[in-house]
């Protein structure tokens, strides 16, 4: 055992306790300076903002990637300003984003279900921000180039459609009958939207918040369970006298 | 055979017939998901042998078959498929279910689109656990199923009573 | 002219079925190459119309293998998805875990020791040949020749066998941890590895000589399945199928520069026809382009610890982040969003096979049917990728 192993979960081996308590724990820093964007970044936008002009709302960078939303009206144009004059030809994914917090497993009142990660309760948006609930996102990228952009654009929760890619790049075609059987967010212009992965008569759109997952609801996984009591020990009823 | 059904055959033609019918199973594989390629490997490859069981692998058609090895993760839009083929299996007929979420759903025990396990639609002889369970593990669930054709009562069977093994 | 009588009935049938055939409808037939069928490597259903023998229209049903993942990874920890992520490319399952894993220290600031950044690409490299020595023994099987895939999986035993040593899994080996891998190698491993190199590069020069200087593998599979560097890009198609049509394209030396590839001598196979045995010979190439990899990687092992100080309870600041890396099967990537809880708040899984299968419709037009299996077989595909 090396000295910088770490035991599995659950088991400390107490000369290793000491070295686990000194590792400083990596708290985030709250309000950390912005990083400024790197420059392949900033000239990729630069030519994004030439074009699209007022379609871009924000823009950011994540670990060198350029992430730009933009406004709905100019999403398709994004999609071609992207594969013409940023000479991005490969289509990575198009998704969307509900940015809304999941709420607690057994409604409020329970204790929720304690092996699953708590969730925020608060709603906050990534990197560009978002306007409301939904977004769809998109990533594509230049094979000869060498260089990529992620593009969000928000969706109105009440109607939400979103022009569609497919006259742009043909792949998002399946892609974007994915965000609609998982969100619920239409196409507009799709050659024909039906579901992809769903049995058809599934009702419901399974990735947005509010959509349960009911095996969950129904028995809530116990959690870590170390050791089952002895057969004697377990005491399932109480002596009855006659 | 009518004679098995009204539960008149002797007791040597029934080891006979159970004999030859545990060492001449048809597996028809019904390979969904990862646990498919260890059950490949079980196959195929030279190392984990099944074919010395008398299992013999890939038959052309469902109606050929009389085991079945689920093996991979059924979801809701494929249950319907695994029913219409184990169906057309004829009698006699096994299932063994491979791997965990073949057994009762596995890791995706939460998951809106999976059948928490192929029990719910057609039903099980062996259940061979893990994720995936290793060829050996296939291996041992046919052995133990062997044991079970070797002691089954066929008249019991035709009448649709549970098997008891082992007694 | 007048014909005796016997000529003269048999012209008088003819006559009279020509007349039926110009009368019936003969339309186009569905073929239903179903969820459940020995050549289409899992549970993917594609309804075809034919005419004739040539299909006029194609329509991939996919989800028969839907799982569910991005609902259930926002119901998991960090290292419960990794177990989970395991099982999307089921046959090399190493490599779906280290995108993951990257983007989480990404968001940490953690960074894994150089030994381990080795260890995780020699392992990634052995999950590539263990996933193509398959493909070459499988695509073979599909196209009529059987012993080939009996080779294939008698040699990906060899490489199971290397991962079981170090990992403990032979496939689903969840070995990565944030921060590093779980333990280090187990003595005698790197020998191990040389000796199943050479092995490996003996047995594609097997399946060099039995399959693609065959004949009968050349006319099936040449001219078979085009697909135009410019469609393919626009689709998605990734990794080796987007090779195979020129593109000269390697997320391991265009990518940002994850793992250690850039310490290493290597060469990206492309191949300028895009057909089927295109895929095939580029794949082939770049089995023996990874075994070369492993030894020169097996030589510059560093030494040091294979696990970075990280905190017992993994929490993940907020933050998004993308990264994709070349998986076997094309581009692979995960986008998570994080909100410094232990599990993530999204997680988009970007798969290969998605994108490789969405091209079908468009590439199965005006093929023969049997030109339909051997195009599944060469963009090999996994059916948890596409479905995940």
């Amino acid at each position: 055992m090396t000295d910088a192993e770490i035991p599995p979960e659950g088991e400390t081996p107490p000369e290793a306790e000491a070295e686990i308590d000194d590792i400083p724990i990596v708290e985030p820093d709250p309000e950390p300076e912005p990083e400024p964007m790197p420059e392949a970044a900033a000239q990729l936008l630069a030519q994004l903002e030439k074009e699209l002009k007022d379609g871009i709302i924000e823009a950011g960078h994540t670990f060198g990637d350029l992430v730009v939303r933009v406004a709905p009206e100019a999403w398709r144009k994004a999609a071609e300003v992207a594969r013409d004059k940023l000479e991005c030809d490969y289509l990575s994914f198009v998704s969307g984003i509900d940015w809304m917090p999941a709420p607690k497993v057994g409604g409020d009142d329970t204790e929720g279900d304690t092996s699953t990660p708590a969730q925020p309760t608060e709603t906050t948006y990534g990197v560009a921000g978002s306007d409301g609930r939904f977004q769809v996102f998109a990533r594509v990228s230049s094979t000869s180039r060498h260089h990529g952009v992620t593009l969000k654009v928000d969706v109105d929760e009440d109607a939400p459609t979103v022009a569609s890619w497919v006259p742009v790049y043909p792949g998002a075609d399946w892609h974007e009958r994915e965000c609609w059987e998982m969100f619920g967010i239409g196409f507009v212009g799709h050659p024909g939207m039906r579901h992809l992965y769903l049995p058809a008569e599934f009702e419901g759109h399974p990735l947005r918040k509010d959509f349960p997952l009911l095996a969950r609801e129904v028995k809530p996984w116990p959690g870590l369970v170390d050791v089952e009591p002895m057969p004697g020990e377990e005491v399932v009823q109480e002596v009855i006298p006659e | 055979m009518g004679l098995v059904e009204k539960g008149k055959v002797p007791k040597p033609l029934t080891w006979l017939l159970n004999y030859s019918r545990k060492y001449s199973l048809w597996m028809f594989q019904w390979g969904l998901a990862c646990c498919a390629i260890e059950m490949g490997a079980a196959l195929a490859s030279p190392r984990y042998d099944m074919m010395r069981l008398g299992v013999i692998p890939f038959p052309a058609s469902p109606r050929q078959a009389d085991l079945l090895v689920v093996s991979g993760t059924v979801t809701d839009k494929m249950a319907p498929a695994v029913k219409r083929l184990y169906d057309q299996m004829p009698d006699p007929k096994y299932v063994i279910s491979m791997g965990s979420c073949a057994n009762c759903g596995g890791p995706y025990w939460d998951s809106y689109s999976v059948t928490k396990g192929i029990d719910q639609v057609i039903p099980v002889d062996v259940y061979v656990p893990g994720c995936p369970p290793r060829p050996e593990a296939l291996l041992e669930g046919v052995v133990l199923l062997q044991q079970r054709i070797q002691n089954e009562d066929m008249a019991e069977r035709w009448r649709g009573e549970p098997i008891v093994v082992g007694g | 002219m007048t014909l005796d009588f016997r000529t003269e009935a048999l012209l008088q049938k003819h006559l009279a079925d020509a007349r039926i055939n110009v009368e019936l409808e003969t339309e186009g037939m569905v073929l239903n190459l179903g969820p459940q069928h020995p050549a289409t490597h899992g549970t993917l259903r594609v309804v075809v119309k034919l005419d004739g023998e040539r299909v006029v229209s194609a329509d991939p049903v996919i989800g028969y293998m839907h799982r569910g993942y991005e609902k259930l990874t926002e119901y998991r920890t960090y290292p419960q998805i990794t177990t989970l992520i395991n099982r999307i490319d089921w046959l090399s399952s190493f490599a779906n875990e280290v995108p993951f894993i990257h983007g989480a220290e990404l968001l940490m600031g953690v960074e894994a020791p150089p030994r381990a950044e080795y260890i995780r690409t020699i392992l990634t490299e052995l999950s590539r040949i263990a996933t193509f020595v398959l493909f070459l023994g499988e695509m073979a099987l599909q196209v009529g020749a059987i012993t080939p895939a009996f080779y294939g999986f008698r040699d990906r035993e060899h490489v199971l066998n290397l991962i079981e040593a170090a990992t403990g899994g032979r496939f689903h080996p969840n070995f990565n941890r944030i921060g590093g891998l779980k333990i280090d190698l187990p003595s005698g491993w790197i020998d191990e590895c040389r000796r199943v190199m050479k092995k490996i590069f003996d047995s594609v020069d097997d399946f060099e000589d039995l399959v693609v200087g065959n004949e009968i593998f050349e006319v099936r599979t040449r001219g078979v399945g085009v697909i135009p560097a410019g469609v393919g890009a626009a689709y998605g198609v990734s990794g080796s199928n987007l090779r195979a049509s020129g593109v000269d394209w390697d997320l391991r030396r265009d990518g940002p520069g994850y793992l250690v590839y850039k310490d290493l001598d290597w060469k990206v196979w492309t191949h300028a026809d895009g057909d089927s045995f295109a895929r095939y010979w580029v794949r082939m190439q770049e089995t023996r382009e990874s075994a070369r990899m492993v030894i020169q990687m097996l030589d510059g092992l560093p030494a040091g610890p294979v696990m970075a100080k990280v905190p017992r309870i993994i929490k993940v600041p907020d933050g998004e982040v993308w990264v994709n890396t070349e998986n076997p099967l094309g581009e692979m990537g995960y986008y998570v969003i994080s909100k410094g809880a232990t599990g993530p708040f999204r997680t988009k899984i970007r798969s290969a096979s998605f994108s490789n299968v969405s091209i079908l419709p468009w590439l199965l037009k005006g093929v023969y049917v049997p030109d339909i299996i051997t195009i599944l077989a060469s963009l090999y595909f996994i059916l948890g990728d596409i479905d995940r």
